[in-house]
């Protein structure tokens, strides 16, 4: 029987660097893939290489002057100007060597995860290097140059005629995404993520809520800054469901950042491992239920590459092939053995993580309160339609 | 900032000989509360609440009275009425309101009316002014109430090439100290706050280095 799901990986994804201090580094997925490999996961034969994708996909969602200054920085052309009208050359997203290139080739996988499920029958695909949310048109933003998510988005558009449904479950606002479609009402995004009165960028507030014909296509939910896994899933849970059977996609694209998590150090949610099993889940569930199994999984943010990131995503690929009967067994000896040395941190033995891990938060009751009342305000426009 | 930035420019207005009724339908369509009343060459000559209307609307609890409804705007109108100019300032004008305990001002040009504001467009002015509106991180620094720290803590964010989105400085409860809060074009601000505590000022947010995870 064939595969249902695929995995997108080339070594070219890696090249997406800024330096060796940025806390955005591609190694996550090195220590992903090879978590996956030593638990037999994953196989050379279910993997499938990223592209490099074209100028002329760039240009379905970004500007040409903007993809011109990259090219241009990638060659080592860096005028001042460039930080402010271009966003390139800042602290956050620092000029690097052939970035043009390493940001065409994550777009690239992401669009190769659009042509196995349109063009070769797959129902699921993964692209671990995808899901950077920030890109704007015409400008790079939070270590984001190219948006892929976007860019695949407005492909299915056109070329397959898509409704599509986008769910951000990083704990940044996925601001990109959600501007490029503001106006759109066949593309629905979905975004749970730390309150912008605390965390970068500071948008996605519930009543963004779309544009024009867009109106009512656009949903976000800013979470209270140390909410917890309950309060978390509860959250994303109630409007996945809600929003899913109001929108009838065709496919589902999920952006899996996993810097939610109480160890990221960028941000100030308390997520821990489990909220990483339960995501994937729902969305496999509700894409067999909607979409014909259509689901597309990039990642995204996750700046605990050694404690968090390798265990978060691969429960995104053990879900989507059905093995997570692999959860029973401990992360295996052999890749602790492996990566210990490197890691500044002790690496967790187990997939899911104890309670104990952080202190015990004081406004709980309030943080689940507040982010109840936002729920109900997110989905205000879909309770009003049923009524 | 001046009144002119944030007025609304298409006023929605009654005329002295409308009746009651009619204003009240045309506040409930907007979705308004405020009337201001002018006359044919566009001069405000009054301006009614929603809470006027319904002085002089029949109570519910007396079927029979027909109340007033058929009575003109001019009979229950205010006509001392305060205004403000294109020219003044935000803060001015929200002063004006909060001392004379209304929440809106009709905006004339020499008697005729051009533009309103109110205490929505006000609080929505100060979402604006918090900088919350672009790609930008919240940072809150505790600093002493004396000249210069403004610019220290600035310096420092300059020196990480950081663009500062919007700044706001008020004094906080201890009088001897002020509360400095910038919105910075940035994501990763963690060396940025390293490089303020190292310097010796008190950063409010981000806190979670106090959680020690």
């Amino acid at each position: 029987m064939k595969n249902e799901a695929a995995f997108i990986y080339s070594p070219e994804q890696l090249y997406y660097k800024f330096s060796d201090e940025h806390p955005f580094n591609q190694k996550r997925l090195l220590l992903t893939n090879d978590l996956l490999m030593e638990i037999n996961a994953l196989n050379k034969q279910m993997i499938f290489p990223a592209r490099k994708a074209t100028d002329e996909e760039l240009l379905l969602i970004h500007d040409k002057d903007f993809i011109d200054a990259v090219k241009k920085a990638s060659d080592g052309y860096q005028p001042s100007s460039y930080t402010t009208t271009f966003g390139i050359g800042t602290e956050d997203t620092p000029i690097f060597p052939k970035m043009h290139d390493a940001a065409a080739w994550l777009v690239g996988g992401t669009l190769s995860a659009v042509d196995l499920i349109f063009e070769h029958g797959y129902k699921h695909t993964l692209n671990l290097g995808g899901g950077l949310h920030h890109g704007f048109r015409g400008k790079a933003s939070g270590f984001c140059i190219y948006n892929d998510s976007s860019i695949a988005i407005e492909y299915m558009r056109r070329k397959y005629k898509a409704r599509v449904l986008y769910v951000d479950t990083d704990a940044h606002h996925g601001d990109g995404v959600q501007w490029a479609f503001y106006n759109d009402p066949n593309v629905c995004t979905l975004s749970l993520h730390e309150s912008g009165r605390f965390l970068f960028p500071g948008t996605g507030n519930v009543n963004e809520r779309g544009h024009g014909e867009g109106n009512g296509y656009s949903f976000n939910v800013p979470l209270e800054a140390f909410t917890e896994d309950e309060s978390f899933l509860e959250s994303y849970e109630t409007t996945f469901r809600e929003i899913v059977e109001y929108f009838q996609p065709d496919i589902i694209l999920t952006q899996n950042g996993v810097d939610a998590h109480c160890y990221d150090p960028l941000t100030h949610l308390c997520g821990t491992m489990s909220i990483y099993q339960q995501i994937p889940k729902l969305a496999h569930e509700l894409a067999h239920k909607y979409c014909e199994g259509r689901w597309i999984a990039v990642g995204g943010g996750g700046y605990d590459i050694w404690r968090v990131v390798p265990r978060a995503w691969s429960l995104i690929w053990l879900e989507m092939t059905g093995q997570t009967d692999l959860l029973e067994n401990p992360i295996p000896k052999e890749w602790l053995k492996k990566w210990e040395k490197e890691s500044p941190v002790p690496l967790p033995k187990t997939w899911f993580d104890n309670k104990d891990i952080y202190q015990k938060i004081p406004r709980k009751g309030e943080i689940n309160i507040k982010n109840e009342r936002t729920v109900i305000k997110a989905l205000k426009p879909i309770y009003e339609t049923l009524t | 900032m001046i009144i002119k930035d944030i007025m609304v420019r298409d006023v929605i207005v009654t005329s002295p000989s409308s009746t009651i009724s009619d204003a009240l339908q045309k506040m409930e369509r907007n979705r308004i509360r405020h009337l201001p009343v002018v006359n044919d060459n566009k001069e405000i000559v009054g301006i009614i609440s929603d809470r006027d209307l319904r002085d002089a609307s029949p109570s519910i609890f007396d079927k029979k009275s027909e109340g007033h409804l058929d009575l003109p705007i001019e009979k229950i109108m205010i006509t001392d009425v305060l205004t403000a100019f294109a020219g003044d300032f935000v803060e001015d004008a929200a002063n004006t309101m909060t001392e004379n305990q209304i929440s809106c001002l009709p905006i004339e040009d020499n008697g005729k009316i051009i533009g309103i504001i109110t205490e929505t467009d006000l609080l929505y002015t100060l979402v604006k002014l918090t900088g919350a509106d672009l790609p930008s991180s919240r940072l809150e620094v505790e600093v002493e109430n004396k000249s210069g720290m403004l610019s220290n803590v600035a310096q420092i964010i300059k020196e990480h090439n950081i663009n500062i989105h919007s700044a706001l400085v008020y004094p906080a409860t201890n009088i001897s100290k002020k509360i400095l809060v910038f919105r910075v074009q940035a994501m990763d601000i963690r060396p940025l706050t390293q490089a303020i505590i190292s310097s010796g000022y008190r950063v409010l947010w981000p806190s979670n280095l106090e959680m020690n995870i």
